[in-house]
């Protein structure tokens, strides 16, 4: 049996959909005898969908750059 | 209280995602919107005697994103001519719908309340992931906004990847405290 950290460990990775298969079996084993685990897997599914949904976006790095040169020639 | 003063130096690192995903929600392309983020930050240093201190440095800057938003559709209005006023007015009788404003279709498809929520959620988000420490942030974003594969962040950030997973699990884990539990549902 694997602890509650290594669990929400394992429960993390797999929403990226890295985690093996057997850290996917332990985990579920897991969650069959604590709540803990299974609520926090729950929020951290939530978490994964509201990303998913609020679709963010960052600038490149190479952007940033440019940026920064651009304020920096100006200033 | 933050200081009322302006410090265009760290104007990318501390408004940069944020004016971005403010501009990519209004006109919905990243390179149009980066050009706009490049105007406002121009803009911004062009009139920096009229900031007063009355509000944060990022509403002013987002005051100045604005206008150059406006500016856009302004420009790209004029260049499509009258096309939007010379579009045939038809009516017709399975729609139900004699407005041409009811006809036009909504760009994105989404319900404003989507939009809305949806923006509402991103800012959450983002306010968060902001107040992560620099590391986890770092990681984070290029795992999950990025979606960089795990060997690539490894490798530039020279980490191995079970420095990695625990760098986002502690991410996670303070991403979930950090927003309102209003929107989870129990």
């Amino acid at each position: 049996m694997i602890s509650c950290d290594e669990a929400a460990l394992i429960c993390s990775k797999s929403q990226y959909h890295e985690a093996s298969f057997t850290e996917k079996l332990k985990l579920r084993l897991h969650m069959l005898f604590c709540n803990t685990c299974s609520t926090f897997s729950k929020r951290n599914r939530q978490l994964s969908e509201l990303f998913g949904k609020a679709r963010l976006h960052v600038l490149s790095d190479t952007a940033k750059q440019e940026l920064r040169q651009q304020i920096q020639k100006r200033r | 209280m933050p200081s009322r003063k302006l410090s265009p130096d760290s104007w990318v690192d501390d408004h940069a995602d944020y004016l971005f995903n403010y501009a990519i929600s209004r006109v919905g392309d990243e390179e149009i919107a980066k050009d706009l983020i490049q105007e406002t930050f121009i803009a911004g240093l062009g009139s920096a005697e009229n900031f007063k201190g009355e509000a944060s440095e990022r509403t002013w800057l987002v005051a100045i994103l604005k206008r150059k938003i406006i500016d856009h559709y302004r420009r790209i209005n004029s260049k499509k001519g009258k096309a939007e006023v010379r579009r045939t007015y038809k009516s017709s009788e399975d729609s139900g719908k004699d407005w041409l404003e009811e006809q036009v279709a909504d760009p994105s498809s989404l319900r404003e309340n989507d939009f809305m929520e949806n923006e509402e959620l991103g800012l959450a988000l983002q306010a968060c992931i902001e107040a992560l420490p620099e590391k986890q942030r770092k990681v984070f974003v290029m795992k999950t906004i990025r979606g960089l594969s795990t060997e690539d962040i490894c490798k530039e950030l020279e980490i191995n990847p079970s420095n990695l997973w625990v760098m986002i699990h502690r991410a996670r884990t303070a991403l979930m405290s950090c927003l309102n539990k209003n929107w989870f549902t129990s």
